[in-house]
């Protein structure tokens, strides 16, 4: 038996729009520490890994761990019929083959429930391993976005580099280059997210812009975005959700040298 | 061609063996090519002047050949499309030349009509464009079985179900369909095709031969099924043979199922150190150019548009696998800890749009 109780609806709302152009169905994994995913798209290029953690729920309850393999397309036809103030509360069970979500209205005025068949679904997983990163970069996520977006017009590839100076975003397409710099803001005072780095070492690495488009999809989710950067290692674009879990997106770098292209 | 109903058998009899995979899914890969099927399917596809396949009037044969034979170019088209460089070194086998070994020749009833100067103009071509070819000496698909084995490629893509045979860990189908047929590839995994069937690989071989191959003629009145069921039951083509009601079925004289069998084992294919190393190199565009225009007549513009393609989609830098960081994937089902029972498979039938909505409505639930 599993049941879980989430106040602030519009949250799965939101986690499913950011997830759902990346991948179209996955495992959803249901356990008494909470709710994770894994799941690759399919050209095995980016990664979502998504957590929710069972003490953000106001009940949450899961006699053993189970997998709950998913449409998300389908998933957010039903999640759209949830009005935004709305509590989400997700029921199933183990040996059913469905998975309920009842929506009531703050004022208790109305309450739906949908069932969604589950279906059959084999994911791959990765296992990640825990790394240090040379550089994390914390940024306004509207800023991330923005910048995305613009660079996207230009270019297909940004090269993300880290120095002291700040985060360099660089592109270059048919019509011309283009360049953003963010630099560390220090002042407090001020209403919107501070833009962080923290940097061992300086890391320049190159990815499609397309996914990194996508990832921010996640925008609404927090205010803030952390980017994380190793050489040779792909990239971590992490938006946290609600102090309860997060959403994190992994998208292998380009890769200068051809030969060194391994399996 | 290849072997009969070796398809819908695996799909009855080990389904767990074919998976469905996007086009996508191959990107960065290296993949074997077995060419000689593609060759013919353009002759018969370009039809009509089989014998004018690179000479023919321009037009309609230059997509052809440009976008459909050599898989790298459709690849790296469609990679770019969705600004994934391709970069993955597919190799083009070279089409086995019918006819120039003995022993093929003698069992192969199929009757390849590409010419050998096809073979050469397609060979030219090809690494005019960079892109790596082996000549197999004897089957093309035993030579991609071979690649596949010494893991020097991912899998190989062929039409050609006999390559299983050959014992290739992995054939992937439909790759080179045309990307408007908008058909899944189809991976078949060796492996499990013989865990999921019960099979050694001596005895997948001789239920491969009594389907029926290319090397031996069929025994009438036993098809797949019946084939699978007689190896398990006997062990090998001798015993099963023997186990047979002579009245019932014919056995074709002369039926070399040995000598097949023995091709399927030891197929003659270059191994080890004999097999050139698969590397690409830039496209010599002088060199296609010459090629192609002035001894071929082709539109010098078409020509040299799809260069330029090949030139853009091989690019700087390609795009990195996530397995390649992460190690390998571990493989995980839905259906881990729960619904153990046996029509748990029903769930797979009922495609994404399947899922049906609930009704709204008070459920007179209280809270």
């Amino acid at each position: 038996m599993f049941e879980a109780r989430l106040v602030q609806g519009a949250l799965l709302k939101k986690l499913l729009e950011a997830t759902r152009e990346l991948i179209t169905e996955a495992n959803f994994e249901v356990s008494n520490t909470g709710i994770s995913l894994q799941a690759m798209d399919s050209s095995h290029v980016s990664l979502v890994a998504l957590q929710l953690r069972s003490d953000g729920f106001e009940h949450f309850r899961c006699d053993r761990t189970f997998s709950m393999g998913l449409n998300l397309n389908n998933m957010n036809k039903m999640l759209k019929c949830a009005g935004n103030d709305d509590v989400i509360t997700m029921k199933a069970d183990e040996t059913a083959d469905v998975v309920s979500f009842v929506f009531e209205s703050p004022d208790q005025g109305r309450v739906s429930e949908f069932e969604l068949k589950l279906m059959d679904i084999t994911s791959e997983n990765l296992g990640i391993p825990d790394t240090e990163y040379s550089a994390t970069v914390s940024m306004p996520s509207s800023e991330f976005q923005r910048i995305m977006k613009d660079l996207g017009s230009i270019g297909d590839t940004v090269e993300l580099s880290v120095t002291k100076e700040g985060i360099k975003f660089s592109t270059s397409g048919d019509i011309g280059s283009a360049n953003v710099i963010c630099r560390q803001t220090n002042h407090v005072d001020k209403k919107e997210e501070p833009t962080h780095i923290d940097m061992n070492e300086p890391v320049a690495l190159t990815f499609a812009l397309r996914y990194l488009i996508n990832f921010t999809k996640a925008t609404s989710l927090s205010p803030s975005v952390v980017i994380k950067l190793s050489k040779e290692l792909p990239v971590v674009v992490e938006y946290k959700c609600a102090d309860m879990g997060y959403v994190r997106y992994y998208l292998a770098p380009k890769i200068e040298d051809e030969e060194e292209m391994g399996e | 061609m290849g072997i009969q109903g070796l398809t819908k058998l695996l799909a009855d009899a080990a389904p767990g063996s074919m998976k469905e995979n996007k086009f996508e899914n191959y990107f960065g890969r290296k993949i074997a090519v077995d060419a000689s099927m593609h060759i013919y399917s353009f002759l018969v596809v370009v039809g009509r002047q089989g014998d004018q396949l690179l000479t023919s009037e321009a037009g309609d044969v230059t997509s052809f050949v440009f976008e459909g034979k050599p898989p790298e170019l459709k690849r790296a088209e469609l990679a770019k499309r969705s600004t994934k460089k391709e970069e993955a070194t597919t190799e083009l086998e070279a089409a086995k030349e019918a006819g120039n070994q003995e022993d093929v020749e003698k069992y192969s009833k199929r009757a390849v009509k590409v010419t050998r100067q096809h073979n050469e103009e397609c060979k030219q071509l090809l690494r005019l464009m960079g892109v790596p070819v082996v000549e197999a000496p004897g089957e093309a698909e035993a030579q991609c079985a071979q690649l596949c084995k010494e893991d020097l490629v991912y899998g190989i893509s062929t039409e050609d179900m006999d390559s299983l045979t050959f014992g290739t860990p992995r054939l992937i189908r439909h790759l080179m369909a045309p990307a408007s047929q908008k058909l899944d590839a189809m991976e078949f995994d060796h492996a499990k095709v013989l865990e999921e069937l019960g099979l050694s690989e001596q005895e997948f071989i001789d239920v491969c031969i009594l389907c029926g191959c290319d090397y031996t003629p069929k025994i009438s009145g036993i098809g797949p099924t019946r084939a699978l069921a007689l190896i398990k039951k006997h062990g090998s083509i001798e015993k099963a043979l023997e186990s047979l009601d002579p009245s019932k079925y014919t056995i074709p004289e002369p039926f070399p199922y040995q000598e097949a069998r023995q091709l399927f084992k030891q197929p003659d294919v270059l191994r080890g150190e004999a097999i050139p190393a698969l590397k690409w190199s830039a496209p010599d565009k002088d060199g296609v150019i010459q090629f192609l225009v002035h001894e071929k007549s082709f539109n010098e513009e078409r020509v040299r548009k799809a260069l330029d393609r090949i030139a853009a989609a091989k690019g700087k830098a390609s795009q990195g696998r996530l397995e390649s960081f992460f190690g390998p994937a571990k493989i995980v089902s839905s259906t881990s800890g729960k619904r153990k029972e046996p029509e748990a498979a029903k769930g797979k039938g009922g495609k994404a749009g399947a899922a049906k909505k609930g009704k709204l409505g008070a459920m007179g639930k209280k809270k």
